[in-house]
């Protein structure tokens, strides 16, 4: 064998080699270190717990730059019976719009029967002192966990809190929540660790909002009726991503527990979609996101993709018009 | 009067094939065909290259309906779309037909027709020098791809499917390098028929209802990929409505069976062959 054969024989064994040894590698230490591997999703992950039910996360200011939004604005403010939009920064001192850049979202496991307990994480701008003070006026009191500044707030049932956990980072949720959300940040121990949860966030980066978890878990948590749960196949995990612009993309991905039941799922929604497909025949307004609907999915993975355009938002805000009585409008 | 020199003894099939293998590798890496083979398996890590450089600075590579697509996804769309699809039949094509051609027309096959070997085994050698050139070619390229397509974070998670997609890219190599092997030992224009059983004849069997497809590599093959058949034209979503996979072990018995079948045929044909070449 000549000498560039010999060299190029080398080359590509060596390719395939380092190659194979690196997915072995990562296969059985479930993930590459951390140094070689971009980390998927927001930073703010590092303050969920990792023992969480679910998590999610919206890019907010892109949310509200999109079209849609301001579309959807447009139609509030000249609607006369929707709610006010400055009571919330009344009473909380936020300007969602103005002072949040994005929301993580995570439900954490319940302790005793008090369901699941829920934590929201958002990043942006927030004036402490206004916040608290705000707070202390609706019977909130402050306490500090961890170096952390705490307000709490017990009502009819649940003890609510929100914490400072770090400059421009404000947590919000149960008591339990805010401090699990303190002890992962300290501790290093978070989410960022569930490959799961971690497998799936890393397919949905680039949404600018999405959800994962784990559906048995959230369907106890949430109180979804027993029967209902009975009936649902069984399901282990799920993920939903959307983008926002002009008018709303989507997919909802759902595992099940083994390849039989996603074969069923997938059938029942084949029937649901072709249901929705007939119904849809004498609206034409409606045929658009009829036509988006697309079913996919293989081996335990059942998918669905879909896309609302921006012009049946309108054709909605028409048909609500039509509905409404003569007098108030 | 001196003894005449004793005629050595002829070798069998398999030492054979190996002599003829040694000669043949070196010459078909460093021929003309492996430059258009290089220019088709670098298409998709040039693609790879850019879809790295677009997400590194922040930007979707590639967005449907406004939702960007995964790095993983984008992966098995050119595992479909590139390799399953094109560049395995057209290299298996390209390499597998001028197994013997090339030889009758340079008029270089009564040097190795008259070595004292099985004839067979001159097919053999050069049909495993094929498997050889083009596996060293196209793996590592369907590696760099992955590296460069699929984040690393997802690695664990995809690199079942990374190990299914290369053993099956090899015997998609290995099956219609045996198919276009027999087709360039039997038929006197073996491209032209190739290209017609290729992008012809499998493509309309796919896309018919009923027992057609059973007689093409790509049915077989396509039943293993593990990824989701893209729906990029209206032939890939006829043949989507149309699409009925084997199971693992009937799709890899029939690939065997092909494999073996086409190869003996290609073999068999060389050893009774007359080949006249052209003054």
């Amino acid at each position: 064998m000549a000498a560039k054969t010999r060299y190029f024989v080398l080359t590509a064994a060596g390719i395939l080699t380092a190659g194979l040894t690196t997915g072995l590698v990562a296969s059985y230490m479930g993930g590459l270190p951390v140094a070689l591997s971009h980390q998927a999703g927001p930073d703010d992950l590092a303050f969920v717990p990792p023992d969480a039910i679910a998590v999610g996360y919206a890019n907010v200011q892109e949310v509200m730059a999109s079209e849609l939004r301001q579309r959807l604005r447009r139609m509030q403010e000249a609607n006369p019976d929707s709610p006010d939009r400055h009571d919330f920064e009344e009473k909380t001192g936020v300007n969602v719009e103005r002072d949040i850049d994005a929301v993580v979202g995570a439900l954490l496991p319940a302790s005793g029967d008090t369901g699941g307990n829920p934590l929201v994480l958002a990043r942006g701008r927030f004036d402490q002192v206004r916040i608290e003070g705000l707070a202390r006026d609706h019977g909130g009191e402050v306490s500090d966990y961890q170096g952390v500044r705490m307000i709490a707030h017990t009502g009819d049932e649940k003890t609510m809190a929100l914490g400072f956990l770090a400059p421009g980072v404000v947590a919000v949720g149960s008591i339990e929540g805010v401090r699990g959300a303190i002890d992962a940040k300290r501790s290093g121990r978070n989410v960022m660790s569930n490959t799961e949860i971690m497998r799936l966030v890393g397919e949905l980066d680039g949404n600018n909002a999405w959800a994962v978890g784990r559906f048995d878990a959230m369907a106890s948590s949430t109180g979804l009726p027993g029967e209902l749960q009975q009936r649902m196949p069984t399901l282990s995990w799920f993920s939903a991503a959307g983008h926002l612009n002009g008018g709303i993309t989507g997919t909802f991905k759902a595992e099940a527990k083994d390849e039989e039941a996603a074969k069923n799922l997938r059938d029942m929604m084949r029937g649901v979609v072709a249901m929705v497909k007939l119904q849809a025949d004498g609206k034409p307004e409606m045929r658009a996101f009829v036509d988006s609907l697309q079913l996919g999915g293989e081996g335990k993975t059942v998918a669905v993709g879909f896309s609302v355009p921006a012009e049946m938002f309108d054709a909605l805000e028409k048909m609500r018009e039509a509905r409404r009585p003569a007098e108030v409008r | 009067m001196s003894e005449p020199a004793a005629r050595p003894a002829p070798l069998s099939t398999v030492a054979a094939a190996r002599r003829v293998f040694d000669l043949s590798f070196g010459e078909m890496l460093w021929s003309r065909r492996t430059i258009f083979m290089a220019l088709v398996v670098g298409g998709p890590v040039l693609l790879a290259i850019i879809f790295r450089i677009v997400e590194a600075f922040g930007a979707p590579a590639l967005r449907v309906n406004g939702a960007r697509v995964a790095g993983g996804s984008v992966f098995g769309v050119m595992i479909w779309m590139l390799y399953i699809r094109f560049i395995v039949p057209v290299l298996g094509l390209f390499y597998g037909t001028a197994l013997m051609a090339d030889e009758v027309e340079d008029k270089t096959l009564t040097y190795l027709f008259t070595r004292p070997i099985p004839r067979g085994s001159v097919l053999l050698g050069k049909y495993l020098a094929y498997l050889a050139c083009t596996s060293l070619v196209v793996l590592p390229s369907v590696m760099l791809t992955y590296f460069l397509t699929v984040p690393f974070a997802q690695v664990a998670a995809t690199f079942r499917s990374l190990v299914l997609d290369l053993a099956l890219l090899g015997a998609g190599l290995a099956v219609y390098g045996a198919v276009f092997a027999f087709v360039g030992a039997r038929l006197k224009r073996p491209l032209v028929s190739g290209l017609v059983f290729a992008f012809g004849w499998e493509q309309l069997a796919l896309a018919l209802p009923g027992y057609l497809r059973q007689f093409t590599v790509a049915h077989h093959l396509q039943s293993l990929v593990p990824h989701t058949m893209p729906a990029d034209s209206t032939l890939s979503v006829i043949q989507g409505l149309f699409r009925q996979t084997s199971s693992v072990s009937a799709a890899l018995t029939a690939l065997g069976l092909m494999l073996v079948v086409f190869l003996w045929l290609a073999m068999r044909t060389v050893a009774r062959r007359e080949y006249v070449l052209e003054q």
